[in-house]
């Protein structure tokens, strides 16, 4: 894992919901302290989305944005840890919506909240080795979180896909380099047939997000030669508003570097879409030619991170599809109870 | 062709029969008509019912009908038509009667729908329209009555009240009637005030679901009956026409083309005009369909019927009185046994036997029923035998 | 019912469902929403498969405040005719929005979301809606 070649990012997406929950809403159900909650408002899901249909909506605008024949994509990849279906693969669905032909490689990945960027990397060996032309790399998730557990402030639902494929057509940006780092570390899981994942109090921190991001971006760096001066900006997975800047804090990169690319605190934690939604925030903002360092990590426990550098088609590209704060920005709040109706925690019924 | 006479009717009274099954509801219409008729025997049996696969379990219906009434060895046959398989199995019967096939038929239409719950009925309900372009995707009868309703309120610049006369009328009609499921007034601001059902489609501008079953029976000219000949009626004509099955896709989603054509050529066949007529059926499932079938079928110029109908000229003292009986949204409307309610109230007309609602002099009369909104639309004319 | 969820028919209509591929008529234009081997208007063969496009117009729409049973979860959903440029009209569920933000006239576009599921163990079918464009 190292320098990748001749792969480029030809359109990318976001996707959120328009519902969204306020963390004091969901505080004041359970008795917690207003002031100490991990984001402000969470992303809820419509009664009829899922991770399917989620990342039918960005992979759209992925595609529009890389104006490319649907015939052209060779392999769906769908990362999530709440594939609607625990037999019977998203990526279907999601390529026979979007008019993909039948000759394209499908597969599902499921790695907590690093399966979104496990499908970029994937995608992305497929295009290097010529195996295919392009392909959609795609993170979607309605997450879940027990009722009354801390999880449940952040667990959101969301979207972001990119179209990955051969340089050379105007290009949205180009991955230079790719590092994943990953261990045994039981942070958080679900077991077979639970509606709700259990996680390690305090574990989730030291061992797992932050150890496993640092050494991963560290290594990155090292591979490329690169010091955090020359990265214009650095997106990390988000499961809080905190750990996203508390990483960049050891590894001395400016806040403004990191802003960019952390919409947690609006959206809360979309999990397998959670450092791509990053990214299309700061492809969103970004010029021609700067160098973005994406990083997710995902419990159980790893991290992937690369190397991205924007192109000159970004400006034109970026315009063909809404931004995501145009997303963000048509929030419709809920209370906690028409939220359990949304998140189906409402059973019986 | 031989002519073809009504010579007896049956019916049940609408609602909840929670204590009879759909083959005793039919059987019960059917022996009230025969002996109504006074015929001998039965040579063919044509049974209408929409749904009885679903909400009865139950296929080959006609042979179980034939056995309830103790007929062995006879034609039977089910018809379904959608909303409109009561005249559907009329015009079945009314061809085979006329060519020759048969002497006697009894026409039987029953549904039982009381057994569903709400949103189970508006499941089987949907069936009525194209599902895999519509009822997939939960748009419902209803949703779609709504969206004409909205057209019609906007293209015709009219308040709502206009059209939510029209149940108002139909429970005028139906009040004291001892087989409508409805039999009592209600007030405009009563059908205003109801719940949204899809607005601005109001709970008491919409049919409901019920039971109910009705029969009548058709002889040829030359089959010897006990009636004499004012108590019989002659179908002077009757025709049934398909259209496209999305109002959207027709030309003008306002008017339903099979409306106009089978009203024409039933019309046609009997010999007489619109102006001949006396008292005449519509298939009012939502208040908006009624004037929607009044402009089509030529009794009202387009945007006119609610006017027309503010002048009372389809009050039972009007010039065309409509439903009589309170039309499907009060005396009921049992989908495959509707148009059988129909042809029966203007048999009743026809031959004097309207009681409290009988239209004097009344000698010529018409039933219209449109399954949707126009897909399936069947007019049957009927003429008294003194007018002949 | 549940009859209509088979994944059989789900499956034969999922072109129309996910995409609205629709037949039109190469003689007349005409639009023919769901499978047929002749045109409803001129009845030519000659039909060609083709997307209905992503943007219409919202014409008029009303709330199913009494839906059928495979729809209750969903209840009240929207409903509404969309026109598109060539005068082709389909009725569908309007999303992401709530009646008193839908205005007549204004653009929509397609979606793909959950129409309904067969309880807990059968398919999830998956088919169009339309929602307020977002630009």
């Amino acid at each position: 894992m190292a320098r990748i070649r001749n792969v480029a990012i030809l359109g990318y997406g976001g996707y959120v919901p328009r519902l969204r929950i306020k963390a004091t809403e969901i505080a004041r159900i359970w008795g917690r302290e207003e002031d100490a909650l991990p984001v402000r408002e969470k992303s809820v899901n419509e009664l009829d989305e899922d991770a399917i249909t989620m990342a039918v909506e960005a992979a759209k605008y992925a595609m529009r944005r890389a104006g490319i024949d649907p015939a052209e994509i060779g392999a769906v990849n769908v990362g999530s840890e709440s594939h609607p279906y625990a037999v019977k693969p998203s990526g279907t669905v999601v390529a026979e919506a979007l008019g993909i032909p039948p000759n394209f490689l499908a597969a599902d990945l499921e790695f907590a909240c690093k399966a979104g960027t496990e499908s970029l990397q994937m995608i992305s060996g497929l295009v290097s080795a010529g195996i295919i032309r392009a392909g959609l790399a795609i993170g979607a998730d309605t997450a879940q979180g027990r009722p009354g557990d801390a999880l449940e402030f952040t667990a959101a639902a969301g979207a972001a896909a990119l179209v990955v494929g051969r340089p050379g057509n105007g290009e949205v940006a180009s991955i230079e380099y790719a590092r994943s780092y990953v261990t045994d570390t039981p942070d958080f899981w679900r077991r077979a047939h639970e509606r709700y994942p259990s996680h390690t109090f305090r574990f989730t921190g030291e061992p797992a997000y932050f150890h496993h991001t640092l050494s991963a971006v560290k290594g990155l760096l090292e591979e490329a030669g690169l010091k955090v001066s020359d990265v214009d900006y650095f997106v990390f997975h988000q499961p809080n508003y905190k750990f996203p800047f508390a990483a960049a804090k050891v590894l001395q990169i400016p806040k403004e570097k990191v802003e960019q690319g952390v919409v947690t605190h609006l959206i809360g934690n979309t999990y397998a879409a959670s450092s791509l939604m990053g990214l299309v925030r700061v492809l969103d903002a970004a010029r021609p030619g700067q160098l973005i360092v994406l990083t997710s990590f995902g419990s159980g426990a790893g991290s992937d991170s690369f190397l991205i550098e924007t192109k000159e088609g970004l400006p034109e590209k970026r315009a063909k599809a809404p931004l995501l704060d145009a997303l963000i920005g048509r929030a419709k709040y809920v209370d906690y109870a028409t939220y359990l109706r949304h998140r189906d925690k409402i059973r019986g019924a | 062709m031989r002519n073809v006479h009504v010579v007896g009717v049956g019916y049940t009274r609408i609602g909840e029969h929670w204590d009879e099954s759909l083959t005793e509801l039919m059987a019960e219409a059917s022996l009230a008509a025969i002996e109504d008729a006074g015929v001998e025997r039965v040579d063919g049996v044509y049974v209408a019912s929409t749904f009885c696969e679903v909400t009865n379990n139950q296929a080959g219906i006609s042979a179980l009908i034939a056995e309830a009434l103790g007929l062995r060895s006879v034609y039977g046959v089910r018809v379904e038509g959608g909303e409109s398989s009561g005249m559907m199995a009329l015009m079945e019967a009314y061809a085979a009667v006329a060519s020759g096939l048969v002497d006697f038929a009894l026409v039987v239409g029953g549904e039982k729908l009381s057994d569903l719950l709400p949103d189970e009925f508006n499941s089987v309900h949907s069936m009525t329209l194209p599902y895999d372009s519509m009822g997939f995707a939960g748009v419902t009868p209803a949703s779609i009555a709504a969206l004409l309703y909205r057209a019609y309120l906007e293209r015709y610049e009219i308040p709502q009240e206009f059209i939510a006369q029209f149940p108002v009328l139909m429970h005028n009609n139906a009040e004291g009637i001892s087989h409508a499921q409805f039999p009592f007034k209600v007030k405009l601001e009563d059908v205003l005030g109801s719940p949204e059902v899809a607005p601005p489609l109001r709970r008491l501008e919409c049919f409901a679901p019920c039971d109910g079953a009705a029969a009548v029976i058709f002889a040829s000219e030359d089959s010897q009956t006990k009636r004499s000949s004012g108590q019989t009626v002659r179908i002077g004509g009757i025709s049934m026409k398909t259209d496209y099955v999305s109002p959207f896709d027709r030309e003008d989603p306002l008017f339903m083309t099979s409306v106009a054509l089978s009203v024409d050529e039933a019309l046609l066949r009997s010999g007489i005009s619109r102006g001949e007529l006396d008292v005449l059926e519509v298939h009012d499932s939502y208040s908006i369909v009624a004037p929607l079938i009044l402009e089509s079928g030529g009794f009202s110029s387009r945007g006119e019927s609610c006017p027309d109908l503010k002048m009372s000229k389809y009050a039972l003292e009007g010039e065309l009185p409509i439903n009589t009986f309170g039309g499907l949204k009060a005396r009921g409307h049992p989908l495959g046994a509707t148009a059988l309610y129909q042809v029966a109230e203007v048999y009743l007309q026809l031959t004097g036997r309207a009681g409290k609602r009988q239209i004097d002099g009344a000698r010529a009369g018409a039933a219209i029923s449109v399954s949707g909104f126009g897909t399936i639309a069947g007019t049957a004319v009927m003429l008294s035998g003194e007018g002949e | 019912m549940r009859f209509n969820f088979r994944p059989q028919s789900h499956w034969r209509f999922k072109r129309f469902r996910y995409r609205t591929e629709v037949l039109r008529c190469a003689s007349c234009g005409t639009v023919n929403v769901t499978p047929r081997p002749v045109c409803r208007r001129c009845r030519s063969r000659n039909l060609l498969r083709e997307e209905l496009p992503e943007r219409g117009r919202l014409v008029a729409f009303t709330v199913v405040k009494s839906p059928t049973e495979e729809h209750k979860e969903l209840a009240p959903y929207i409903v509404g005719l969309v026109e598109f440029e060539d005068g082709t009209r389909v009725v569908t569920q309007i999303t992401d929005s709530d009646p008193e933000e839908l205005r007549t006239g204004m653009t929509v576009e397609r979606v793909v979301r959950k129409i309904t599921h067969d309880g807990d163990s059968g398919i999830i079918v998956y088919g169009f809606k339309f929602r307020p464009l977002v630009s």
